[in-house]
Order: structure tokens, then sequence, then C-alpha cells
């Protein structure tokens, strides 16, 4: 009987540090790890812990595994501490991902905010992969601040491609920071978007109160509750259903998500906390 | 059939001295002194005859799931060694909570392969109740102070005579009454045998719906959800968030998970959790979809009543009455559901 609590190991062979708080652990796996985008895993630190991260890389890479990780608490304080060649362990994947056959021919739009631009850009990176199957990606990103931002050194090459537009917001721009892109919080990129919301997808994923206005953004913009894609943030332990932390109402965020549309969940308790 | 109470014993009795089909252990409910009647814990079967063992009074102090779904395990392993073994004197709310975590943990989705062998390897002999105590209440949810279901073997006490009569509810039950035969005196039970059970069962319901009188009388527990916030306040004023009441819930079964580290291997031990406390469902930020405390005790009155209808198609609640008497703070589990539905 195959043991669903079973870890494969891996090592670290590259760490980014993208953020004064965020960090991507570039991981090598002893064999391969096939995920669908915005299914996550259990990430371990040997005798101190896992916790559920989405990978951040494109899901056609199945031997190397990009996790990004902001540094908030117990576990992932120690996940900062790792260097390069420690093992870590992953469980997983878990969960039901985006469904990107459906975005197939679409104009998608894609929301981020903070670390929640991690699994955003798993999704971004996997639709790039085939880019000839869809009419458009359009990627709002928003960090806090100029140096919050992730994965900077990546963005002019993604602006370069056809059919990708990527705009960037932050909320404030402290002494000392540069910026020459937006300002304000990331539902009011949506100004700036000139795409026909029916029967389009939008995705989004941060931090729960950027969940919750950026999904009443995407509404009053026209996409409908079937079309809103959100990646829940619950605390997922077992990642299969069994241990009941992550219960939203009827579903297991773990099992059923972390990806739900809004349509599913609008109704259950307390979902924007 | 019928059983004396002698000769089950002395089954018990060669079962291990002779490994007959290879049992290796039976769990049975003892007296925990003489003074306090009102406890039993689930104990390992000893000859020693000076042990008194308990198969027709009321529940356990300690729920079913001790048994299977242990408090704290290495779930790294896939070479789990577990004894084949009889756990006997079940009753009906114990049986109807093991039949929960069967659902819950033995699915398509997921099997718990820990709790799976421990199952596997349990012949179960549950027992009609012939008492109650304070705090049972299995009629108010739909349940019977005896099992019709889901045993091997049941064993109902026949009054003032000193024989169960048996039930055989499993092709392992079957197997198991044949060996019995091969022993001990397993006789034919008399024509009237099943009245006298009838009666019996019928005399002990009497007075579980006497004592529960006062408390609800709904299958409605959907309306929960939509009690006012206030109300749970108020009920939940003394609760002092212990988990005392969710660890000793038959059906209660959340864990985390923790990472231990032996040489090279990764270990993952699997523990109870309980969702009344604060980290329950935190996440990253200290984020968390219930801080206050009447919010984490509300919702193991709707995940017993509601959440566990919706994945499960049954109610969470077997009737037990354990965290009744677990809770240090005198919350009847009862007189909020009938405050707040």
């Amino acid at each position: 009987m195959k043991n669903p609590f079973g870890v494969i190991s891996g090592k670290v062979f590259e760490i980014i540090q993208e953020s004064p708080l965020i960090k991507t652990l570039r991981i090598r796996p002893e064999k391969p790890i096939s995920f669908k985008t915005g299914q996550f895993v259990e990430l371990s630190v040997p005798g101190i812990g896992e916790g559920p991260f989405a990978p951040s890389s494109s899901h056609f890479i199945s031997d190397t595994m990009d996790i990004t990780i902001m540094k908030t608490g117990f576990v992932t304080g120690h996940i900062h501490k790792i260097e390069v060649g420690d093992r870590v362990g992953i469980r997983g994947p878990y969960g039901h991902g985006y469904p990107i056959d459906k975005f197939k021919n679409k104009d998608i739009v894609i929301m981020g905010g903070g670390v929640g631009l991690a699994p955003t850009r798993s999704l971004f990176l996997t639709l790039l992969d085939e880019i000839d199957n869809y009419k458009s990606i359009t990627f709002l990103a928003g960090a806090k601040t100029p140096n919050d931002f992730i994965y900077k050194d990546a963005i002019s090459k993604w602006r370069e491609v056809d059919k990708v537009i990527f705009l960037r917001t932050v909320d404030s721009i402290p002494e000392g920071q540069k910026w020459n892109e937006n300002t304000g919080v990331v539902t009011t990129l949506l100004e700036k978007v000139k795409i026909d919301p029916k029967d389009n997808p939008s995705v989004v994923c941060g931090p729960p109160i950027m969940m919750k206005f950026g999904t009443f953004a995407l509404k009053d913009y026209g996409f409908t509750d079937e079309n809103i894609y959100l990646s829940m943030e619950k605390k997922m332990y077992c990642g299969f259903g069994e241990c009941r932390h992550c219960v939203i109402g009827k579903y297991y965020a773990c099992k059923d998500g972390p990806v739900f549309t809004y349509e599913m969940i609008k109704n259950e308790e307390a979902i924007w906390e | 059939m019928i059983i004396r109470k002698e000769d089950l014993f002395l089954f018990f009795n060669r079962c291990i001295s002779e490994k007959i089909d290879n049992y290796e252990e039976i769990l049975l409910p003892k007296k925990n002194n003489q003074k306090d009647e009102k406890q039993f814990y689930f104990t390992k079967y000893n000859s020693d005859e000076n042990i008194e063992y308990d198969l027709e009074s009321f529940r356990t102090i300690d729920p079913i799931k001790t048994l299977f779904y242990l408090s704290r395990e290495n779930v790294s392993s896939t070479s789990l060694h577990s004894k084949k073994r009889i756990v006997a004197g079940i009753k009906a709310c114990d049986l109807k909570a093991l039949n929960i975590l069967d659902k819950a943990l033995i699915n398509d989705d997921f099997v718990d392969p820990a709790y799976k062998k421990l199952r596997d390897n349990t012949l179960i002999i549950s027992s009609d109740c012939n008492r109650i105590t304070d705090s049972c209440h299995c009629n108010l949810v739909g349940g019977k102070p005896y099992s019709e279901s889901n045993y091997d073997i049941n064993l109902s006490k026949v009054n003032n005579n000193n024989y169960y009569y048996i039930v055989v509810g499993s092709k392992k039950g079957e197997k198991f009454l044949n060996t019995m035969k091969e022993h001990v005196a397993v006789n034919k039970a008399p024509q009237d045998v099943f009245s006298l059970v009838e009666e019996n069962r019928k005399d002990i319901l009497e007075k579980l719906e006497k004592q529960n009188k006062k408390y609800y009388h709904t299958e409605n527990f959907d309306e929960l959800k939509n009690s006012e916030e206030k109300l749970w306040i108020e009920n939940s004023d003394a609760c002092v968030g212990c988990g005392a009441c969710t660890n000793i819930c038959p059906t209660c079964y959340c864990f985390i998970l923790n990472d231990e580290t032996e040489a090279e291997k990764f270990v993952k031990v699997r523990s109870y959790d309980s969702c009344q406390y604060h980290g329950y469902a935190r996440v990253a930020g200290d984020n968390s979809p219930r801080p206050k405390m009447h919010q984490r005790f509300r919702n193991r009155y709707l995940c017993k009543f509601s959440y566990f209808n919706s994945n499960f198609d049954t109610i969470g609640c077997v009737g037990c009455g354990r965290c009744i008497d677990a809770c240090p703070a005198e919350i009847d589990f009862r007189e909020v559901v009938k405050k707040l539905s």
C-alpha cells in the first residue's frame, strides 16, 4: 500500500533572495514530481516541520521545482535558514489546480499580490510555455513597496512576450526607493485593462484582504462568479482531506481546492479570513 | 445462539494461552475500582480472577478511537505491525463512531494505513447497554443503546441469567463463532430469548428517554447554523478552550503532523489536534478564520451537526456524553444544543 504520508527527499541547488522577506528555493527532488499548476506540496525541513506551498515554477518542469516562501512564522523561519546543498522533503502534489484547459483561446486576467505572486507565477509560466493556445494574458501584480516586489529580474523578459501585458503597482513608495509604475492597491490596475470580461477567466491570489477586494473588483469589472478563480489560503496539514484543518463549509481547501471558483465558495463562512 | 458468561471468558482465556486463530490480545472494559461504579476502561484481558470485567454496563471512559486511531503515531513507516486482537464490550455509540471514522479514514480519496491495519486486525464484539450514565444521550441523536449493525458479534445479556445471546454480524464473526463452538459450549437459544432481549432493550431505552426528556427533540440540527452570535457568546462564556471535549469525542479525528528525524529518514508523527485551540486554523501572518473562543466553540457544534453531514451523510455526535463528563467548566452539550437549535 502506498503511504500517503510518504516524503520525497530533495536538495536545494539555488536560493534567490527575492525581497527582504521572500526567498525562492530551487529544489531538485530525488525523483521527478509532476504537478498541475495551482496545486500545492508540503515542504518539510527535517526535524522541524512542514508547510503547504504552491510551486512557483511551470508545471511542464518536473525534475526541479521552485518554491517561493515568505518568512512569517516558525517553519518558514527555518526554511529561510536553509543553505544551498541542504536537504528538504516534499509530499504531494495535492488538490486541484487551475483548469487551464478551460483557459484555451481566452483573454486571461491574473491578479496577484505579495507572495501571492508565487502560485500565479507558476500559472503564468505554464501558460507562457504554450502561449499559442491563449488569446492574451494580462498580469496585474501588486506589492507593498517597490522593494517588496518579487521576480524583479524576470519582468522585462516577460513584458517582451507578444500577447502579454504585465502591469505592476505598489501601495506606497517609502523614501529612498524608486518607482515609475502605478501607485495604488492592485485593483486600481483593472482600470487600465481593456478586455471583454464575458466568458473570460480571471485569477486572484494574495493576502486575505487582497483576495476579498480583488474578487469584488473583478466582479464589478464584469467577470462572472464561475470565471473568478481563487487560490485559497488555509492551514492545510495533511493535503488529502483527512485532518480537517482547512475545512471551508462542506469543502476541504486541500482536496477540493486550493483553487476554487468564487461561485463554489461564495456562500460559505469566513472565506476571507 | 447463546453462551454462558463463564464459557465466554474461558474461551477468551484459551484464545490467548493456546493462540487460537492467532489472537494475541483481547481488550475488555474493566471496572476502575470497586468504589466508582461509573468508570470503565478498555484493558488488556488477563486471566487473574480478581479483575472484574464488565461487558454489560455502559460505555467506557476512553472512546473507542483510542484503540484504532492512536493519540500519537508514527505514520511514515509502511511496515506497521499490529497484533491480531479482539475488542469486546463496545457499545452502540462507540460502534457508530467507529463507522464514521471508517468513512473519514478509509475512502476513495485516502486510506490511513495505520488505522486500516488496526481495523483489519481487530474482531469487534459489541454488547447491549444494561445501564446508563448521567451523560448518556444516544436517543437524542438517533441512536439506540444497542447495536444493530457494524459488529462482527453482538452480545445481549439475558436478564437475570448468566448467559449472552449471540448475534453474528459478519463473515469474520461467523468464523469466530464456529471457532468458539469448537472450544466451549455454545448452545441453541431458547425460543423466548429474543423477547427477553427486546424487553431489556426497551427498558434501557425508556430510562434514556426519561433522563433526556428535558433536552432537545429535533432532527433539524442545521438550525444551529442560523443561531445568533450573541447566543454563542453567552453559551461559550465558561469555556476555557482546553480541548478536552474534542480529545475525548469518539468521532473527532483532526490531527497535526509533526516532523521528526531518524538518521537520514523523514519521520511524520500524527497526533490529535483540537479545533478549540487558537492555533488550529491559524495561517501565515497570524490570520485565523476563528480568532475568538465563541467562534471555535461554535465550530465544534457545527462540525458535528452540519459539516459531518455534508462530508459523510451522518451527524458527528453519537450521544456518548463523554464531552459533558470531561468538561472542566461543566458545559452540557445537550443544554447548548437545546438552547441554540
